[in-house]
């Protein structure tokens, strides 16, 4: 290996990388038999079909759909009047599964929740609030992680995480069990009411991790056999709150 | 009018016995068919394994047979379905391009003429026997023949029609497919002959004497007693009380 | 170079038939093999049409799947190239690899630079398409599968046989073996003792991993975000935990927006498993930001040709980029269920890889007969979520090779007296005349049992008929004579029906009309 940096390397790569973008570019249009396309192309088909996008169920069905939905990918789904219903719903479980260790997101509706005063005899840590602690690793080791959704999809059974310094990827993924509370204005009917906004928030205004979760982690690549809990939490449950 | 028969090459040398049975049940409606007698065969088999110029060799005698035709009629789906692919072969030509344009648009299959240009669906047969139905795959997915062969067989008095498990998978045949992977065509009719012994029928019906030939090769080969008979045979045993 | 080592590896440790025909004889004699096979099709088929059925106006909607894909790869050098220009603006190191080799070379580069010791790699066709593992492995990298079936045929060193499903030819006793190897100890093979297994074993492996791998499903132009679809979360895993991202894609496989990602991911997991939405639906878009506490601190894409722009500009083959690699193709096709993914003999198998293959190489020559192992059902149309006409490129391959002049010798002279005998009415009843009198040592009871010479492929699984006593064209001028005689006035109605169609068609003739179908 020579001396270069593996900054100076990375600039060098893209530098590369500009001149091959514009030959990839310039043989695609030379194969499509045309100029270059520069500007946006009117795309006629975008998204759903029509009749697709007018479709709306009421708030009853959206939480009777979400929860078969859930609850047939092998996920649980309870209903909560408010926070305090989910704060004993939390508590109550923990107690049950005999958590040791619970890792929540670092937002002001689970800190309201002052689960630590409640659990005794369990730990309860918030992402990413010393900038020194391996937390990947304190997410692997957690029993419980607690989430709230920023969104949730009825039709398709989704809870949908965006990342952010105060929620880490890891915490609705490395845990033994998931919980996630969605506030029930954000249940929506369709997957595309959620997708319209990032189009809308555009390049700039995504965060790293769009994740939406459909259940447990499943597989059944061993004789067709379903196995609950491959990689991912093998226990999901949805609070559905409000 | 001059309503024309493409007796197709397998039935002209191997099963004349469909043709006269169309060509006889036609007459009960009035249609006087003709047999231009320069036809061949559609040259799918040529087309099928890539050999084009060959292929337009017989494309060539069919468009010359039918071209003064105002409707052309075929017991076989797939043969039918062959002249639908004609424009293909003739895209740098413009003059047969025209002509295969035309004959595309005036080709019927069997059962597709029966129901929906001449609007018969009841023939008035008696057929007191358990029958299963083969749906070619050519004929139901170029052409979509599905309802048409039901219509004429509900229609069947005392005939019990018995579903065909896995009726929609491909019976291996393939035209050369069936010479050249022998084994492999091999396997597909053996499951094939074992989904209509599971039927339990006592007589095997379909649109294209290709596929029938070979599952009933099949089951004789298996000493297996299922009569196979074209559904323009078997309709006119019915109205004919043979 | 690492291509080639890569080649000679797993050529040595597999040695394969040379041809489709030989392959697809030893899955047909394993009797394991083609059960699995046909119960795990038939399962996802089921599934996939009762996610069709329940979700309703499936017509229309792979319509719409189409019209995207058509309209994307129709004005792919625009996407793309917004693509990558927001990619970057994500903070995504881009890399364009024009074959497989400048592709494992940048990956290589990355992998060396980094100074990685263990790469974790979630499941991607195109990694297996440039033998990614091997190159990885050949300068000490440690390379794991992390899907559950793609680590079972990692530990048994073969290649996936099914694009959804890697493992479908493996049963229990036989992973359980291979992971009591790895474990060191006896695993009984239960599945979820083994699955528990592979939960512990490659936990520590994403956590200490250097590299995470991917593959791509849809890559959205308009935000420079790439979309996973899973279900193990392993692929969640693969772009959290290492510190360093690489993601392989097509350069095929981008979509304009995320209102066009609900189009695919209503096509997608229905076509491949009948679910409603795979477990996890990941976007990515770029690496962690400054503040984040997971997540890759560097993330890579490459996006490979490698045969692919081959495809643009072709009338015949462009919709073949239009693949979401489903796999609901294999499913369908009669023939996969009988002979399996390896039979196929390349990365990619069922009637998808059957065109895939020889269309990424455009060396003709080098075309083995995979293109000739269909029955041309259309059933893999059928069942295409984005209605690729994969049963029309099979016959437009076959004509490139003999066109070529890679045809089978003895065929095109068969195929050269099929054209002569057909192009003249005389000569074709001739040869039913002379069929007749050649088959009378042959037939026995009405049928032709023997099995010798080219009667043998058929005549091994079936008895064929004999050429009729009179040919229809022999016995048409009795019956018409006959018909005559007896003829009907035709009923007014049907006369009607008979006249208003032809003047419809008439028009349509004007109007340039396909017909009636």
């Amino acid at each position: 290996m020579t001396e270069e940096t593996h900054i100076k390397w990375l600039e060098r790569m893209e530098q590369d990388s500009r001149t091959k973008q514009q030959a990839f570019m310039n043989d695609i249009a030379r194969r499509l038999k045309r100029p270059r396309t520069t500007e946006a192309p009117t795309h006629p088909y975008r998204g759903a079909p029509d009749y697709w996008q007018e479709f709306q169920w009421s708030s009853v069905e959206r939480i009777d759909q979400f929860t078969a939905n859930f609850q047939s990918a092998g996920g649980h789904v309870f209903r909560m009047a408010d926070m305090d219903e989910a704060k004993a719903f939390i508590v109550n479980k923990a107690n049950e599964m005999l958590a040791r260790y619970i890792l929540r997101q670092n937002v002001s509706e689970l800190a309201s929740l002052r689960l630590e005063e409640e659990l005794a005899d369990t730990r309860v840590s918030v992402w990413n609030t010393n900038l020194q602690e391996a937390w990947k690793a304190r997410a692997a080791e957690a029993d419980i992680g607690i989430v709230i959704a920023d969104y949730a999809v009825a039709y398709t059974g989704s809870i949908t995480v965006l990342s952010s310094a105060d929620k880490g990827r890891s915490v609705s993924l490395l845990p033994t069990a998931l919980i996630a509370i969605i506030p029930l204005e954000r249940l929506k009917t369709r997957l595309g009411e959620v997708l319209i906004d990032f189009d809308e928030a555009g390049q700039s205004g995504l965060p790293a991790g769009i994740h939406f979760i459909s259940g447990p982690s499943r597989s059944a690549d061993i004789e067709n056999d379903l196995t609950i809990g491959v990689h991912g939490p093998g226990i999901v449950f949805a609070l559905l709150v409000g | 009018m001059k309503v024309s028969m493409f007796i197709t090459c397998i039935s002209d040398a191997v099963y004349p016995k469909v043709g006269e049975a169309m060509a006889r049940l036609l007459a009960r409606y009035g249609v006087q068919l003709e047999f231009p007698e320069v036809q061949t065969c559609c040259g799918q088999p040529a087309y099928n394994s890539g050999y084009w110029n060959e292929a337009r060799q017989a494309a060539l005698t069919i468009l010359e047979a039918f071209e003064d035709s105002d409707f052309v009629i075929a017991p076989s789906g797939s043969c039918t379905g062959m002249l639908h692919h004609y424009p293909k072969l003739f895209q740098d030509d413009p003059i047969n391009l025209a002509k295969a344009q035309n004959l595309q648009r005036k080709s019927y299959e069997f059962s597709q003429f029966m129901v929906q240009v001449l609007g018969v669906t009841d023939l008035g047969a008696v057929f007191p026997h358990k029958v299963t139905y083969h749906p070619s795959c050519h004929g139901t997915r170029i052409l979509g023949i599905r309802d048409e062969p039901m219509q004429l067989m509900q229609n069947v008095k005392a005939m019990e029609l018995v579903p065909l498990p896995f009726a929609e998978d491909c019976c291996g045949f393939g035209g050369t497919f069936a010479v050249k992977m022998s084994d492999i065509s091999g396997a597909m009719v053996t499951e094939k002959s074992d989904h209509v012994l599971e039927s339990e029928a006592e007589v095997l019906t379909g649109l294209d004497m290709g596929c029938l030939m070979n599952i009933a090769g099949n089951l004789r080969y298996r000493h297996k007693p299922v009569r196979v008979m074209h559904l323009a045979e078997l309709l006119y045993e019915g109205v004919s009380g043979q | 170079m690492s291509q080639n080592a890569a080649h000679t590896k797993s050529e040595s440790n597999n040695v394969k038939p040379a041809s489709v025909k030989e392959r697809a004889d030893l899955a047909l004699n394993n009797d394991f093999l083609r059960k699995a096979v046909r119960f795990t099709t038939e399962r996802l088929r089921d599934g996939k049409q009762k996610a069709a059925n329940d979700h309703g106006h499936w017509e229309e909607w792979r319509e719409r799947g189409r019209q995207i894909r058509l309209h994307t790869i129709a004005h792919l050098d625009y996407y793309l190239n917004l693509f990558a220009d927001n990619a970057r603006a994500n903070g995504t190191h881009i890399h364009f690899a024009a074959t497989g080799e400048e592709a494992v070379k940048i990956a290589l580069e990355i992998a060396q630079r980094k100074q990685a010791a263990s790469v974790v790699k979630s499941k991607s066709m195109v990694t297996e398409e440039l033998h990614l593992n091997t190159a990885l492995e050949s300068i000490d990298v440690e390379t794991i599968e992390t899907d559950l079936g793609e680590y079972i045929i990692q530990l048994a060193g073969e290649t996936p046989s099914h694009i959804i499903i890697p493992a479908i030819h493996k049963n229990r006793y036989q992973i359980a073996e291979l992971l009591s190897k790895e474990a060191g100890e006896e695993l009984l093979p239960e599945t979820t003792i083994l699955a528990g297994f592979v939960r512990r074993k490659l936990r520590e492996k994403f956590l200490e991993a250097d590299i995470g791998m991917t593959g791509c499903n849809f890559a959205i132009a308009e935000t420079g975000s790439m979309v996973l679809f899973e279900n193990e979360g392993n692929a969640r895993m693969v772009t959290t935990l290492p510190k360093t991202q690489i993601t392989l894609m097509g350069m095929e496989r981008i979509i304009p927006s995320w209102s066009d990602l609900e189009v695919m991911a209503t096509l997608l997991p229905r076509s491949a498993t009948g679910q409603k939405l795979t477990v996890y639906m990941s976007g990515i878009s770029g690496p962690r930001r400054k503040d984040d506490g997971d997540g890759p601190e560097e993330q890579h894409i490459i996006i490979l040709d490698n045969g692919r722009s081959e495809q643009l500009g072709d009338p015949e083959f462009q919709e073949l980029l239009n693949c979401i690699r489903c796999g609901a193709c294999l499913n369908a096709c009669p023939v996969y269920r009988h002979i399996g993914g390896h039979a196929y003999g390349g990365t990619y198998s069922g009637p998808i890889g059957a065109v895939l293959t020889p269309a990424l190489n455009k060396n003709v020559d080098q075309w083995d007969d995979i293109a000739g192992a269909s029955s041309l059902c259309g059933a893999c149309y059928e069942a295409c979520p984005v209605k690729i006409p994969l049963h029309d490129m099979l016959i437009y391959l076959r004509r490139r090779k003999v066109e070529r002049g890679y045809g089978d010798k003895v065929e095109g002279l068969g195929m050269k007296g099929f054209g002569a005998i057909m192009a003249k009415s005389q000569r074709f009843s001739n040869v039913m005349k002379v069929g007749r009198i050649g088959q009378k040592l042959l037939v026995r009871d009405g049928g032709i049992p023997s099995k010798l010479g080219p009667l043998k492929g058929w005549n091994n699984y079936r008895i064929a008929p004999k050429l009729a006593d009179e040919s229809f064209r022999e016995s048409w001028k009795g019956l018409q004579e006959e018909l005559d005689k007896n003829s009907r006035e035709m009923d007014p109605v049907i006369q009607k029906r008979m006249e208003d169609l032809l003047a419809k068609r008439k028009l349509e003739e004007l109007e340039g009309g396909a017909g009636h179908d």
